[in-house]
C-alpha cells in the first residue's frame, strides 16, 4: 500500500493536531503545544500562523463558530484525524521495533 | 533606533518616528497580506496574545511589523528555520506580483514610448510654433513646456525602473530564501 503524502508529521504538526481534537483559537493552541510537550516545544506567534494557514489548505484542520470577534477558533476534521491516526501507528511501530532491538542487545 | 531615543511611530511612505526615551526594543517584520480584514484581526491577535505589539501594517500593505512588548515572549516571531526561510518566499512572490503591475502598465502603454524623441527632443514639445517664436516669448513658453515634455518623453523610464527595481528585490528576496534554507540543512 502507499503511503500517505503527509507523514511523518513535523513534531509542530503533530502537537498542533493533537491539541485541536478540542476546538481553541491561536494563543491557546500555543499553549496546549508548550504543555503537551512538557515545555519543549514552543512555538513562535510567526510560526504558528503560517503552520495554521498550512493545515487550513491541507484540510486537517477547519474554523468554527466561537463567541470571540477577534480570535478565530479552530477544530481538527476528519481529514486530520486520519492522519494524525496514521502518524501515531508509524511512531508505534518504530517504538515497538526499538524496544525489541534494545533489550536483544 | 530605540537605543537613541527615537521610538518607530508608523510607517506608511516613509519611516515615522517619535523622540522618547531611549529603550532597548526588538522590532521584527513579517510580510503576509490578508484576503479578509477578519483574517487580518486573527493574525493581530495572535500576535498580541503572544507578547508581540502590532505597530504598523496594513490589511494590504504586506509589510507587518511587531514589537516585543511582554518580557517573556519568545526572542523572534519565528520559531524555526522553516518558518523564517518561508517569509522571505512571501516576499519575493509579493514583489515579483508587484512588478508586473508595472510591466503591464509599460505595454499597455508602449505605444506612447518615444524612441524618435532620444534623437529629436524637439517632437516632444507641442506648443504651435514654438520653434518660430523669438526671445522671452520662446523661452517662457519653452520652460512652461519643458517639465511636460521630459514627462512625456521620459516618464516611462520612471515606470521602467520601478519595473527593473521590483524585479531585483524579488530575486534578492529569492536569494534570501535559499540562503536561509541552505543555513538550515547545515544546522
Amino acid at each position: 500500500m502507499k503511503r500517505n503524502k503527509h507523514l511523518p508529521l513535523t513534531e509542530t504538526v503533530y502537537y498542533i493536531l493533537l491539541a485541536l481534537l478540542e476546538p481553541a483559537h491561536g494563543y491557546l493552541i500555543m499553549q496546549k503545544v508548550e504543555e503537551l510537550s512538557n515545555g519543549e516545544v514552543r512555538m513562535a506567534a510567526g510560526t504558528l500562523y503560517g503552520a495554521i494557514d498550512n493545515l487550513l489548505k491541507l484540510g486537517f484542520i477547519q474554523p468554527v463558530p466561537s463567541q470571540d470577534k477577534r480570535r478565530k477558533v479552530y477544530l481538527i476534521t476528519e481529514k486530520g484525524k486520519e492522519v494524525l491516526q496514521l502518524d501515531f501507528k508509524r511512531m508505534q511501530h518504530m517504538i515497538k521495533i526499538t524496544e525489541v532491538a534494545l533489550i536483544k542487545k | 533606533m530605540a537605543a537613541q531615543g527615537y521610538q518607530l511611530v508608523t510607517v506608511s511612505f516613509l519611516y515615522q518616528f517619535r523622540k522618547a526615551k531611549p529603550e532597548q526594543s526588538t522590532i521584527k517584520i513579517d510580510y503576509r497580506q490578508f484576503k479578509k480584514e477578519e483574517d487580518f484581526q486573527d493574525y493581530c491577535a495572535l500576535f498580541e496574545d503572544s507578547g508581540w505589539k502590532h505597530i504598523a501594517g496594513t490589511r494590504y500593505s504586506g509589510t507587518q511589523y511587531f514589537k516585543r512588548v511582554d518580557p517573556n515572549a519568545s526572542k523572534d516571531i519565528f520559531s524555526d528555520a522553516n518558518s523564517k526561510a518561508g517569509r522571505y518566499k512571501r516576499l519575493s512572490i509579493f514583489y515579483l506580483l508587484s512588478s508586473f503591475i508595472f510591466l503591464f502598465y509599460l505595454l499597455m502603454t508602449s505605444n506612447s514610448i518615444h524612441f524618435s524623441a532620444i534623437l529629436n527632443p524637439k517632437l516632444l514639445y507641442y506648443t504651435p510654433g514654438l520653434w518660430e517664436k523669438e526671445g522671452i516669448s520662446f523661452w517662457s513658453s519653452f520652460l512652461f513646456e519643458t517639465p511636460f515634455a521630459f514627462i512625456r518623453g521620459f516618464g516611462w523610464w520612471i515606470i521602467f525602473l520601478t519595473f527593473a527595481l521590483y524585479i531585483f528585490y524579488s530575486v534578492n528576496a529569492a536569494w534570501q530564501y535559499r540562503k536561509s534554507k541552505e543555513i538550515q540543512h547545515f544546522s
